[in-house]
């Protein structure tokens, strides 16, 4: 039998692929002390960016693809004093997964949702993803791509989604602070798109194409005004705003739920039930 | 004896009214009742009914032909005079006359009693009470308990009860009619005592994206949720559905998922999934007519093959079918208890008929009995999620409580992660299908009823329990012959070399199922048998019954 253990480590990305400072990051955050790391459950489905919790020494939840957020789900309403975290790429959420990041929305639930977007499909080499830009040419998309691009930020805005925000793996400092305020939010679901350079199958939307054009959001916005951040999230292009966009007021699915008002359902198995 | 009664009329016309009013009477009265529902897919219009069967001994399935038809309309009438009894009474509801029918006015009747519009059930359950000669209080009790603190309904619905009664007792008729013989006056369906199981056994998180016939469960589990502490959550799909239980149960709560074919096709990647993870999930599949959107409120046995084969890969899984409400009930506990005991998804395969059959039977207590998840602690300088081991079964721990518990879809080492290597590879796959063994003791094995040494053994599974059970009384009762049912409630995985000599025994052997194939029989072939056999097969959507057995044997 070929020994193929020594050659299957982790990670599996391409040098200079933005999922590296990703993980950077997320080490550097975990190291606060931010999240207690008993509590954390990493959850993805499939892709390139689906296989960064394995690189995390925590609990795992590591799907199907486009499932990360139904499993999310279930797992944070099994239990949720869990601090349950989406690491998956766009293809996965906003492709496979599109209809579950709709639903959960508005849902509403905690969980923080961590996209990695890179406008590709990395893992199936090339193909266009649900975020590729009109006009990219693939080895499928051998026109270039005629459908227009999902607007995720616009989508969860519209849904009430308490946190979206977005960010870019060329700005670690950036991305450090929005996965630290997307861990400290309590109010239900957070989203954060991090943009992310793939440096084999995306050459129109390369590290210095975003580097040129993402710029912090000033300080004065509101974030609690629903237009505004709409209207931030419709700017594309020669301009892309990263920070925090929106921050909506609905209650969290888990503290709107009478039945998990009384604890969590994992430790509450064994104990007899209220009759009512 | 017993008397079969079918309610017909179009949807929307409260047809189901008047046979719930009808059960809840009878079964207070002490009669044994058995009632099902046959409806086609509208919410208006059309042509539905509801038969009722009511004994002096226990049922256990319902009549092809009835004793007395109440059509509430012509179309019903026309349609189904000629599949009731030679000698049934008919009633038609209306004012006109038609040759051998018994017409009543049941709106003038209703408005002569001050009753809305919608009484006319009532009135038309009180007819029928009539004719039957019961004794009327036990459908004013129920009338009282079903509208209790509606005072104003309770009365008016009261005087049209009456009004039919005394119009029932006018009627001509000759039927002889059991006599109550304190049987239990609760009254359930396959539905509910699915439902009552799983909520007793701990399940503590119910998703599903609405399908019939799977609905009557998950509508049950939504009603008791506050009761028993069930989160229930109606999911965008069925992928969805699936995938969140994947994830519950990881996290440590027993949960399950309702369905039917079409929907259960969906989450066949998540039982996959469920399979590669080892995740004691539980699926309800209440069959009904396929391929595709098939018939939807109709009744089937088609998905036997689909369930055991379900999931891309190979893994293993625990397929079991209920043939009675009692078995609903137990076999779900037992699910979910050998689900969590082997690490391994669990499928229930029901159908229309029978989760929407209503009998009365005493329940169970409802006592919260939660089942042994088998969860340990895990030390967390050693602890991983997938150590092998003899009998397969690795020490599940739970995220959160002080181990970090690592799952994969792809293939993994023991400690969860993503491998690619190839002897990892060999030994998990090796490690998870070790269980089967496990699995095979386990088994349940079928029962056998009738005749210990039978000439002819219908061999049958799931619903189809009843009248397998009623056709092998009657034929040994008629002295033709000795007859016995094998009727198996576990369908996968078989052992086949102790069911060899079970079904090796008897001179004949006849399969019974709800399905065009003979996939049971099929399955049987698959695992050894090798003798002959007959099929008597049903494919039309609706349930088997004595009678449909006593025309197909041959």
């Amino acid at each position: 039998m070929i020994a193929i253990a020594k050659a299957d480590t982790q990670p599996s990305w391409c040098p200079g692929c933005g999922n590296y400072s990703i993980l950077k990051v997320l080490r550097e955050v975990l190291s606060t002390g931010a999240v207690e790391l008993d509590k954390l459950v990493l959850v993805s489905g499939i892709g390139q960016a689906a296989k960064m919790p394995h690189n995390i020494p925590v609990s795992v939840f590591n799907g199907l693809h486009g499932r990360a957020l139904p499993a999310a789900m279930g797992i944070k309403i099994a239990n949720h004093e869990l601090e349950v975290a989406i690491f998956s790429g766009d293809g996965d959420m906003y492709g496979e997964g599109g209809n579950h990041f709709l639903h959960s929305l508005r849902r509403n639930i905690g969980i923080k949702v961590f996209v990695h977007n890179n406008q590709v499909y990395g893992l199936t080499k090339g193909q266009a993803s649900p975020t590729s830009d009109i006009g990219f040419i693939t080895a499928v998309q051998t026109h270039g791509q005629k459908l227009q691009p999902i607007n995720p930020l616009a989508i969860a805005i519209i849904e009430e989604c308490s946190f979206v925000a977005r960010s870019f793996s060329g700005e670690p400092e950036h991305l450090k602070q929005m996965m630290l305020a997307a861990f400290a939010h309590r109010g239900g679901m957070a989203l954060v798109d991090i943009l992310q350079p793939c440096v084999s199958f995306n050459h129109t939307n390369t590290f210095k194409w975003y580097k040129d054009r993402v710029k912090p959001i000033p300080a004065d916005h509101d974030c609690h005004d629903r237009m505004k951040a709409l209207e931030l999230a419709l700017r594309w292009g020669d301009e892309i705003p990263i920070g925090i966009l929106y921050k909506g007021t609905r209650k969290s699915y888990e503290s709107d739920n009478e039945v998990l008002a009384g604890g969590t359902l994992v430790e509450n198995y064994r104990n007899q039930p209220v009759k009512k | 004896m017993d008397i079969s009664i079918r309610i017909a009329g179009e949807a929307g016309q409260g047809l189901v009214a008047v046979g719930n009013l009808l059960v809840g009477a009878a079964a207070a009265t002490g009669l044994q009742v058995f009632s099902g529902k046959s409806y086609m897919s509208r919410i208006r219009g059309g042509l539905n009914w509801c038969d009722l069967r009511f004994a002096d001994h226990e049922l256990s399935g319902l009549n092809e032909r009835q004793h007395i038809l109440l059509a509430l309309n012509e179309t019903a009438l026309d349609i189904l005079r000629e599949h009731a009894l030679p000698d049934a009474v008919i009633l038609l509801d209306g004012k006109e006359e038609r040759p051998q029918t018994l017409t009543v006015d049941f709106t003038g009747i209703t408005k002569q009693s001050g009753g809305a519009d919608i009484m006319g059930n009532t009135v038309a359950a009180g007819t029928i009470w009539g004719m039957l000669k019961y004794p009327l209080e036990f459908l004013e009790n129920f009338l009282q308990q079903e509208f209790a603190g509606r005072d104003e309904i309770i009365a008016k619905n009261l005087a049209c009860a009456v009004a039919g009664y005394q119009k029932g007792l006018t009627l001509p008729m000759n039927l002889a009619v059991p006599q109550p013989v304190q049987a239990p006056a609760s009254v359930t369906t396959g539905a509910a005592m699915i439902g009552l199981a799983a909520a007793v056994s701990g399940v503590k998180f119910a998703t599903a994206y609405p399908m019939t016939p799977g609905t009557a469960t998950l509508n049950w589990l939504a009603a008791a949720a506050d009761r028993y502490g069930i989160v229930v959550e109606q999911a965008e799909d069925e992928i969805a559905a699936v995938n969140m239980i994947c994830g519950a149960v990881y996290a440590g709560i027993p949960s399950m998922t309702t369905t039917s074919g079409g929907g259960f096709a969906l989450m066949a990647e998540g039982l996959a999934l469920a399979g590669m993870m080892e995740l004691p999930i539980f699926v309800l599949v209440a069959q009904r007519p396929g391929p595709a959107t098939g018939m939807p409120t109709r009744t089937a046995q088609e998905d036997l093959k689909f369930a055991i084969n379900a999931g891309h890969g190979e893994f293993l899984r625990t397929v079991y079918a209920p043939g009675t409400h009692q078995q609903c009930y137990d076999l779900t506990g037992i699910a979910l208890a050998t689900a969590h005991r082997f690490q391994v998804p669990a499928l229930m395969l029901t159908d229309q008929y029978l989760q929407d059959a209503e009998k009365n039977m005493m329940i169970p207590s409802g006592e919260y009995q939660p089942i042994d998840r088998g969860l340990v602690d895990g030390d967390p300088e050693t602890y991983v999620r997938y150590a092998d081991s003899p009998d397969g079964v690795s020490p599940r721990a739970i995220p959160g409580h002080g181990v970090a518990v690592v799952a994969d879809s792809d293939e993994h080492d023991e400690a969860g992660h993503l491998s690619e290597d190839f002897a990892v590879r060999i030994r998990q796959q090796e490690k998870r299908l070790r269980k089967n063994a496990g699995l095979l003791e386990s088994f349940i094995m079928p029962e056998i009823y009738g005749s210990g040494d039978a000439d002819i053994a219908l061999v049958c599974w799931g619903s189809t329990h009843g009248a397998c059970r009623e056709y092998v009384d009657a034929m040994n009762a008629g002295g033709t012959g000795k007859y016995a049912m094998i009727h198996f409630t576990q369908l996968w995985p078989l052992p086949g070399d102790r069911l060899k000599p079970l079904l090796e025994r008897p001179r004949r052997l006849i399969v019974v199922e709800g399905n065009f194939t003979g996939q049971f029989r099929a399955l049987l072939r698959e695992i050894g048998i090798s003798r002959e056999m007959s099929g008597v097969n049903r494919f039309d959507g609706l349930p088997i019954t004595a009678e449909y057995l006593t025309a197909e044997v041959k």
